[in-house]
């Protein structure tokens, strides 16, 4: 079976955080106990007037080279075969933390109350019955898509403003870069 | 955390054991989702949250919503939903909810006191409430009844039309009446319906939309930007909808008129007007003479002057949006340009320059929706006479007779009226689903509140408001009633979505309609009986409506269906205001204000407060794209993402009092003050301080929302209706935008 990556469209996204919403509510993450698998992240850039801003939406990358799975003392971290998608196993995480400080993205968080990591899983379940990831599904602009990777790899680029240097970890993820047309 | 929420379910009484089927969903939702054998459904609804009802999709495992998404085809959500909508299942199933009717046993009130609640039974509340209401007419006659609600839904309304009730107020001074009361005069049309995508040239005074995600309208700028329109937004601070922009143009607070007035003057007196759509469908021609000596005073240079926006863009911007069309210029909504003292001021010239534009009716500009007809309570049962609605209006809106020919607001004007206009004038108040957050000046209202003999709280989270009541009704949401909603939003053709009950009413709710037949049968039995002589059925009643608007058979029929489209051709209208005199035409010039007071035209006049030695900057509030209003700030997902509200200021005001990030400051205005942390901000002007309403809810029995953040309002004066009559606020704009203030650091 094929492996799956992000594409994402910045110029679209409107902050709306429906991905977030979809995301805690399809997978039941609990709330208030600091863990949000995937975040719209906000950052401007420049001095008023000249000022911009950006609207990312972020979770984990499922890198090719996953350096949370390598920082785990426990191996707690897995890659699933079936689509390349990088897991927390929850009985066997220890809630060290390695795996936090190791990626860059801060897809494993910390679970204030169960005291173990979990992170974005992809929605493997979902996709296992046909669907869309859930923050996919719900995008109401298509800032966010998602895709078999090897389709995905070569409409975008690796890297975009305000995102960690990909070389490394080669996480899959593309960034369409186009901006919209001017009619002149 | 899933432990805490059951324990607290059973402390109130609705343990597992005694729980009715009923209860079932709403207590395991707090479980883990049983992995074993899940019975998965699916099921069709809309969305409650704002206006649009964008068609859901829930899924539903053992009884329990567990997600809901957008239903694929929608054109009003365009088959997604955005972050609000997505959360739903939190507003379902808030622990907080109120669960059954409760009585006041502690008699002093205010935010600071424990209300001391009882649990009483449904009949109790409800004949104590007739009790009190039938009591009050008798001794102060029906104006001294006050009902702080939407006319709606249509048997609410009858019982209020039933019970002569004078003074029904409502939010919409603060969103788009001064654009509803001059559609009516100037081009017939409803307020919100834009047709973004097919537009050319998209012109935003203030109008935040896409930072505000009302996805209809989102989209719209969206798929106008990929078709290749071009989007100006005149705005003071960045936002998203800058983003979308091709320019964002600063301008300074309260300053979008001069510049809407300078447009007209450049289209008007350069001919750049759409001559063919101008000559055949307006009033120019009749007022051309009138119109063009009275926007001669108005040029670019002088707009410059109090705006900021240099000359030359605002020529330029004129020409462009004359000339490189469909062009539109929507007006609507709170934030950000309606909602200043010159708000009536403002709409109108909006309104001129679609006009000019030729785009009313037309692909991409701002059109009539085209719906189904479903006819209301009073089609299905013709009703008896309505008693006169004889009294004073607490609110002073009649003084307003533009604003009162359309019947609603005025939260603005309420708490003058109930405590220096008409003092101890109203005995009894029934509030329905509106916080005390949403009005100017919380602080005045709660006061107001304190003078009313006995108060009514119908809504579905304990609000401050609720905190305030003598009876508290618990009310269904969204997910737990039935309805047609024909949708108005994106509606080029008619799109009627099923609201479809896809949870049974948890624990002892009920809806606002069911409480107005069963007060109706105590209070005013025959407006609630049926030809044949037994009480209305809700049930019955929607059947028939559905089936006279023929969306099905019944609602069973057309619930299967979940939405009805009419797809059919856009004919553009050629007839347009209704009102006698207007000959159906599109009205630049108003002949029928003159009667009423008003100018014809519009003209400039300043925001209400300016800048000065006192309090030296603009404040401004604004929504988050996360929360609607004041009513989504204990949704335990969009509370995690926004939990509270800031100061936003530029880092140069922030150095000039020695501010630093997420410190604690105070801010001032005439009005009052509120202390919160500073966020530092490039995004933001430097004259200018910003904070995000919806935040400082009082009530500490919102679990998650309150006593969280500050409330805007506090800084924002109550304006009364001679400051609106003085101000040519005819169409009574809120001033929600119009304070100034001061900061410093604590």
């Amino acid at each position: 079976m094929s492996t799956y990556g992000w594409l994402i469209d910045e110029k679209l996204c409107i902050e709306c955080r429906a991905c977030e919403s979809a995301c805690k509510t399809w997978n039941q993450v609990e709330t208030g106990v600091g863990v949000r698998w995937r975040q719209v992240r906000v950052r401007e850039m420049g001095v008023y007037p000249q000022v911009r801003q950006q609207a990312l939406t972020g979770s984990c990358y499922h890198c090719e080279n996953a350096w949370c799975m390598k920082a785990c003392p426990v191996k707690a971290i897995w890659r699933r075969t079936e689509d390349g998608t990088v897991q927390i196993d929850q009985e066997k995480c220890v809630g060290c933390q390695q795996c936090a400080m190791f990626c860059p993205y801060g897809a494993p968080q910390f679970n204030l109350r169960t005291r173990k990591m979990s992170k974005c899983t992809f929605c493997f379940d979902r996709r296992e019955q046909g669907l869309d990831p859930a923050c996919v599904t719900l995008c109401p602009t298509g800032a966010l898509q998602y895709g078999r990777w090897d389709q995905i790899q070569s409409r975008g680029a690796e890297t975009t403003e305000n995102f960690a240097p990909p070389r490394q970890t080669r996480p899959r993820v593309r960034f369409i870069r186009d901006p919209f047309p001017v009619n002149k | 955390m899933a432990l805490t929420r059951r324990d607290w379910l059973k402390t109130t009484g609705a343990g597992l054991a005694s729980a009715p089927a009923a209860l079932a969903g709403f207590e395991d939702y707090f479980q883990p989702a049983a992995s074993a054998s899940p019975a998965v459904t699916k099921a069709v609804s809309c969305c409650g949250i704002c206006s649009p009802a964008c068609g859901l999709q829930a899924t539903i495992q053992d009884g329990v919503v567990r997600f809901v998404e957008g239903l694929p085809g929608d054109a009003h959500g365009f088959g997604r939903l955005c972050g609000k909508g997505a959360a739903s299942v939190n507003y379902l199933y808030d622990p907080d909810r109120l669960k059954y009717p409760m009585k006041r046993t502690n008699p002093r009130k205010g935010f600071d006191q424990d209300p001391g609640w009882v649990r009483i039974s449904w009949t109790e509340a409800l004949d104590e409430i007739a009790f009190r209401m039938k009591q009050t007419i008798d001794n102060y006659g029906r104006e001294a009844l006050l009902f702080v609600t939407l006319p709606s839904p249509d048997l609410w309304l009858r019982f209020m039309n039933a019970m002569g009730v004078v003074n029904r107020v409502d939010h919409r001074d603060e969103c788009f009446l001064t654009d509803m009361v001059i559609q009516r005069y100037t081009t017939g049309g409803k307020t919100w319906c834009n047709d973004f995508e097919n537009s050319k040239y998209i012109l935003l005074f203030g109008w935040d939309i896409v930072a505000k995600a009302k996805i209809v309208y989102a989209n719209g700028i969206v798929e106008a930007r990929k078709n290749g329109g071009k989007v100006v937004h005149f705005s003071p601070n960045y936002t998203a909808t800058s983003r979308f922009a091709n320019e964002w143009i600063p301008i300074r607070p309260g300053t979008d008129l001069a510049v809407a007035l300078a447009m007209i003057q450049v289209i008007i007196s350069e001919n750049l007007y759409n001559k063919d759509f101008v000559d055949r469908y307006t009033n120019f021609g009749r007022y051309e003479t009138e119109i063009r000596a009275h926007f001669a005073q108005y040029t670019p240079e002088w707009a410059e002057q109090i705006s900021g926006v240099k000359a030359a863009d605002i020529r330029r911007i004129a020409r462009e949006f004359a000339t490189q069309g469909p062009a539109i210029a929507p007006a609507h909504k709170k934030t950000l340009c309606a909602n200043y003292m010159n708000g009536s001021q403002l709409v109108h010239a909006i309104s001129i320059l679609n006009i000019l534009a030729g785009t009313i009716d037309r692909p991409g500009g701002r059109y009539f929706p085209r719906t189904h007809s479903i006819p209301g309570v009073d089609a299905v049962y013709p009703p008896p006479a309505y008693p006169a609605r004889t009294g004073r209006r607490v609110d002073g809106r009649d003084r307003l007779p533009l604003v009162n020919e359309v019947d609603a607001g005025m939260f603005s004007t309420l708490a003058d009226g109930m405590l220096n206009k008409y003092p101890g004038m109203i005995k009894f108040a029934f509030w329905n689903a509106y916080t005390i957050l949403a009005f100017p000046n919380p602080r005045t209202m709660e006061e107001a509140m304190k003078t009313v003999d006995f108060t009514v709280v119908m809504d579905f989270i304990p609000t401050d408001t609720v905190s305030m009541a003598d009876i508290v009704l618990p009310s269904t949401m969204y997910l737990e009633v039935n309805d047609a909603v024909a949708r108005d939003y994106n509606a080029k053709y008619p799109q009627t979505v099923a609201r479809a009950a896809i949870s049974p009413p948890a624990f002892e709710t009920r809806s606002i309609g069911w409480v107005a037949i069963e007060l109706g049968k105590r209070l005013c039995p025959d407006y609630f009986k049926t030809p044949d002589g037994s009480w209305i059925n809700p049930a019955t009643l929607l059947d028939e409506k559905v089936k006279r608007a023929g969306l099905g058979e019944n609602f069973a029929d057309f619930r299967a269906k979940g939405i009805v489209e009419t797809k059919q051709p856009f004919t553009p209208r050629t007839s347009f205001v209704t009102v006698s005199g207007a000959d159906g035409k599109c009205q630049i010039y108003v002949p029928q204000f003159i009667a009423r007071g008003v100018d014809p035209l519009p003209k400039w006049v300043p925001k209400r407060e300016m800048p000065n030695e006192h309090y030296p900057y603009y404040f401004m509030t604004f929504i988050p794209a996360i929360h609607k209003r004041n009513t989504t700030q204990n949704m335990a997902i969009l509370n995690e993402i926004m939990p509270t509200n800031h100061a936003i200021i530029n880092p140069a005001l922030a150095k000039k009092h020695g501010i630093s990030q997420g410190q604690k400051v105070l801010v001032r205005s005439r009005a009052g003050q509120i202390e919160l942390p500073a966020h530092l901000s490039e995004t933001v002007p430097p004259d200018v301080v910003m904070v995000a309403h919806g935040f400082g809810h009082a009530s500490r029995a919102l679990s998650l929302a309150g006593g969280k953040g500050a409330r805007d309002g506090d800084l924002i004066a109550n304006p009364s209706i001679d400051d609106f009559i003085k101000a040519g606020n005819y169409a009574g704009s809120s001033c929600i935008m119009d304070a100034v203030c001061s900061i410093e650091p604590l």
